[in-house]
């Protein structure tokens, strides 16, 4: 199992899948391309390309030895941007930040209470006075007007 | 007993005034009013003065917000959808009239539908003109024609976007001259302009104000109309009208417009706030900088118009049909 | 030329008076503050300040905003070189080289790099804008569709000289970023391609986003969870200014850099982006250390960021010559104007005068502007580098979240983001290079829109890219560059031959 054959074979499956996908389209000819005439090409495209990554693949990194210890932090990290785009609009800009650098500073990194809440506080109230105030960006308040 | 009754006389007083506090004064919130397209476009052209009259007419601060994608589907749906408080509105061109009959022409639910839009009033409506390159053998509309009916499909034409509204205006005239013409779709009205510059298409149906400069200069030569009366920055350009073509008729127009739901009362203010707005003289100096006229339509006339523009629409699209990929 | 002499003067002196140089000030600071934001590049920041410039008058408006736009692309510089971020989608490619010179400690040294290089950019851009905008204005009008396409051709070739590691992978990763870029409505046919019910999806997957999410976040995410911090090596004092060898170094790579930059922005509707990308690939491919880059290569942040700037100025060509948009901020530029009243046209240099030139001399002096912002800030933008990084992510995730979201309005865009950058996370671990996939989003649209279109205009004929002659030199240079790139194979297979030859005749004897 090492690195490129596993990075190869996901190719190859994403290739196979816009193949899939792209069979409700009409195809068109060579003369006249169709919406899916392009997008057929390029997925054989990837699907070769992915085949010749699998092939030449033995002598390359196992996937076990490139060390994935990051990935509970990654995780955190990932879920936390996942509840800002779930909360930004409904919660507001201010809202959102706040809640996601006190989760990141004080659960993730463990940070203490004093400084995860100015943090937190200041960069979201910062942010959206220089951003949203002065500079004019529409950034979404919350429902409560904040 | 007299607990009572002033308990009744306190709660008749109450529901009698509840309306009036219910119904908070309208304008109260920064008003936004969304424009479906990029910056720079034709909506922001009009939009944008219009908010800043509508913010001296109403006393209430109102902001242009620009929300662009799928050549309008976004903004428009977003609009449709909001909550009908009289705080979102809309200012639309003609395609939100086109984007519901293309959906259905692909079979797919649409993003929106015409009728969920109540609307305010019409402010500009631009027809659009036919330009060709000077150096083309062209000199007059009638002469086009005749070598498109010589040969079918030979003479190319660019659009802002297939389906858009450049798109059908030409297809509006050629189904009603029966000719065929080529279609080279750009990215854009500025790149149509520029592929009929550049010698890469032939021809192009356009809004005056993108070609204007371009005429003026000497580079383009505008061979015809589209609109029921002549354009007065061209008096001398007729109209397909007058040639014999009733209908090629097709506007850009801009409009302003609130979600269906929005209450009654606050209908009314927006339509005198707007009906002020286009009589502010500031808001008349940069449409005239434009040399874009104001056309402004309400109630009954707006809606006559948005109908009859709306069908013709329908039927363009419709005989278009989905493009022929054999 | 002595004629143009007088009307600099006259610019000049439009440009200089107190007002004028009070906004473009205030366009290059807010410019800069705006590119800072991942992902929040010019457009973005001339549009979300186009209606402050509404009660300006038509000049000091137009100053303003130029000073926006070049300010955005200093400020990009700052954020990809300090954090690996793209501050704009531009910025990819110094992200790689710039970032890699942070971490040795020569942060100061890419960015004084960054902004010197984009000075002289903009500046000699400006000059050859002034004494050759007409000229050069009608040559990029023919190109046409079939001359994109062959251009952009040439682009994407670009790539097989950008990736040092395994060719194969990184045309992998360039199909997989060309076959992201076929998501949208199918701009000749009006389909919508692979986008699920989802209306914003309707114009693509946005650079933007996916630019911010395979570099910055996928930075983040295997970054923070480090055991041990990373090795930045702080910088001292003295250190902080670019050290004789590297100023030479960065000599020639900025001066092609504004070249290639400067032709790529005049032609219209070319993605000025591409212009770093391939300066990148033109300094790989000359320099007599190609392995240094990707580990902190002078040449590989001097040459993009020229080229950047030189596209930008160069994207004005068409604009202020012929009244054309050669882009979409050119288009916002055109439209300010002709809310302020002025019709842009070929008529302008001649109606407007005072705008045209006074336009042209505020570039310089935007440029001399955001010159002397930026390198006395190096100092305090290394600093920001001090700040422990447990700290400094968070704050970093939330300015991405803000700039990708700013930039459309859009929460879509932030889960593109989130995707992208789970999806840059296991790239990285499985090491692909993620830079091909940025060009193959922006290439894809254009590429397929460019074909089409040209098959339209010939009816089916292929023959239309040779009958041409543009696009025929340009498709012969990119066949030159293809052979070229296969040399090393056939010469590989040839020795093979010849010494499985010697092999043979060897035991024959």
């Amino acid at each position: 199992m090492t690195i490129d054959r596993v990075g190869g074979g996901a190719l190859v499956l994403l290739a196979l899948f816009t193949l899939w996908e792209s069979r409700k389209l009409p195809l068109g000819t060579l003369q006249n391309p169709g919406p899916s005439y392009v997008p057929v090409i390029l997925s054989l495209l990837l699907l070769g390309f992915g085949l010749v990554v699998i092939a030449m693949g033995r002598g390359s990194d196992g996937v076990a030895s490139v060390g994935w210890g990051e990935w509970r932090h990654a995780i955190a990290i990932l879920g936390c941007l996942a509840f800002m785009a779930l909360a930004l609009e409904r919660l507001g800009y201010r809202i959102t930040i706040f809640a996601a650098l006190a989760f990141l500073l004080g659960v993730v990194e463990r940070r203490g209470v004093v400084t995860t809440t100015v943090f937190a506080v200041a960069f979201s109230g910062l942010s959206f006075y220089l951003f949203a105030t002065v500079l004019r960006v529409q950034l979404p308040r919350s429902p409560w007007g904040f | 007993m007299t607990v009572l009754r002033m308990l009744l006389v306190a709660l008749v007083v109450l529901a009698a005034g509840a309306p009036a506090l219910a119904q908070e004064a309208y304008p109260s919130r920064p008003i936004t009013v969304v424009a479906p397209f990029p910056p720079g476009g034709i909506a922001d052209l009009t939009g944008r003065p219009l908010v800043a009259a509508l913010e001296k007419v109403l006393k209430n601060p109102v902001a242009l917000v620009n929300r662009q994608g799928a050549a309008g589907a976004v903004g428009m749906q977003s609009v449709a959808v909001s909550k009908p408080d009289g705080y979102t509105l809309l200012v639309a061109l003609s395609s939100i009239s086109i984007i519901p009959e293309a959906d259905k022409l692909f079979g797919r639910p649409p993003a929106y539908t015409v009728d969920q839009f109540a609307p305010i009033a019409l402010l500009t409506a631009d027809p659009t003109v036919l330009v060709v390159r000077t150096e083309s053998p062209w000199k007059t509309a009638k002469e086009l024609v005749e070598d498109a009916k010589k040969r079918p499909n030979q003479i190319l034409y660019s659009s802002s976007g297939v389906y858009g509204t450049l798109h059908m205006a030409m297809e509006l005239l050629s189904q009603a001259a029966g000719i065929k013409l080529r279609h080279v779709p750009a990215s854009g009205g500025g790149p149509a302009v520029t592929a009929l510059l550049g010698g890469h298409v032939e021809a192009l149906a356009s809004g005056p104000a993108a070609v204007l400069p371009h005429i003026k200069a000497g580079k383009l030569r505008v061979l015809a109309g589209w609109g029921a009366e002549r354009i007065a920055a061209l008096p001398d350009v007729p109209t397909f009208r007058e040639l014999g073509y009733p209908e090629a008729e097709f506007y850009i127009w801009s409009g302003l417009f609130a979600p269906k739901a929005t209450p009654a009362p606050v209908l009314a203010k927006l339509r005198d706030a707007v009906k002020q707005a286009v009589n502010e003289p500031e808001f008349k100096d940069v449409m005239a900088k434009q040399e874009t006229p104001i056309t402004f339509k309400q109630g009954e006339d707006f809606q006559k118009f948005f109908d009859a523009d709306a069908r013709r629409l329908a039927e363009g699209v419709r005989r278009v049909g989905k493009i022929e990929t054999k | 030329m002595f004629e143009t002499i007088q009307n600099l003067a006259l610019g000049f002196s439009v440009a200089l008076s107190p007002s004028v140089l009070m906004y473009a000030f205030v366009g290059c600071l807010v410019g800069t503050l705006v590119g800072v934001l991942p992902g929040v590049g010019p457009l973005a920041g001339i549009s979300l300040l186009l209606p402050a410039t509404f009660g300006l008058n038509a000049t000091n408006a137009i100053v303003m905003l130029a000073g926006i736009y070049y300010g955005a692309m200093y400020g990009g510089s700052t954020t990809s070189i300090l954090m690996r971020i793209p501050g704009e989608a531009a910025s990819v490619m110094t992200c790689i080289d710039g970032y890699a010179m942070a971490r040795k400690g020569r942060a100061g040294a890419a960015l004084a790099i960054a902004a010197v290089g984009s000075y002289v950019a903009g500046t000699i851009s400006v000059v050859a804008l002034m004494f050759l905008a007409p000229p050069l204005a009608t040559f990029a009008l023919r190109f046409g569709p079939p001359e994109y396409f062959a251009l952009l051709l040439l682009g994407l070739l670009v790539l097989a000289y950008m990736s040092g590691g395994s060719m194969a992978k990184a045309l992998a990763m360039a199909a997989f970023g060309l076959l992201l870029g076929m998501v949208g409505i199918d701009q000749m046919t009006g389909y919508f391609r692979f986008a699920y019910g989802i209306v914003e999806l309707g114009d693509g997957i946005g650079v933007v986003p996916v630019a911010v999410g395979l570099f910055g976040v996928a930075e983040i995410l295997i970054s923070a969870g480090q055991k041990t911090p990373q090795e930045i090596v702080q910088p001292k004092f003295r250190e902080l200014l670019p050290s004789k060898t590297e100023w030479r170094e960065s000599v020639m790579p900025t001066a092609r850099g504004t070249v290639l930059g400067f032709l790529i922005g005049v032609i219209p509707g070319s993605a000025h982006i591409i212009s770093s990308f391939v300066s990148y690939a033109l300094e790989r491919k000359l320099s007599k250390t190609p392995e240094q880059f990707g580990k902190g290569a002078v040449a590989g942040v001097a040459g993009p960021e020229s080229a950047n700037n030189a596209a930008t100025s160069g994207a004005f060509v068409p604009m202020l010559a012929l009244g054309v948009p050669s882009g979409p901020i050119p288009a916002v530029m055109l439209a300010a104007m002709m809310v302020h009243g002025i019709s842009p046209g070929p008529m302008l240099i001649n109606q407007q005068p005072q705008l045209f030139w006074g336009f042209i001399a505020s570039m310089y002096i935007g440029n001399v502007m955001l010159l002397i912002l930026n390198l006395p800030m190096v100092g305090l933008f290394v600093n920001v580098l001090r700040v422990p990084y447990p700290l400094l992510y968070p704050a970093i995730l939330a300015f991405s979240v803000l700039g990708v979201y700013a930039v459309n309005g859009s929460v879509v865009d932030v889960w593109i983001m989130f995707a992208m950058g789970a999806v840059g996370f296991v790239l990285r671990k499985l090491q692909f290079e993620t830079a091909p996939v940025v060009l193959g989003v922006v290439l894809a649209p254009m590429i397929e829109m460019a074909l089409r279109q040209s098959l339209a205009m010939s009816d089916g004929r292929y023959a239309i890219f040779f009958s041409r002659p543009i696009a025929t030199t340009l498709l012969a240079v990119g066949a030159v560059l293809v052979i070229l790139a296969l040399r090393p194979l056939v010469m590989r297979t040839l020795d093979w031959r010849a010494r499985l030859a010697l092999v043979e005749k060897g035991e024959n004897l």
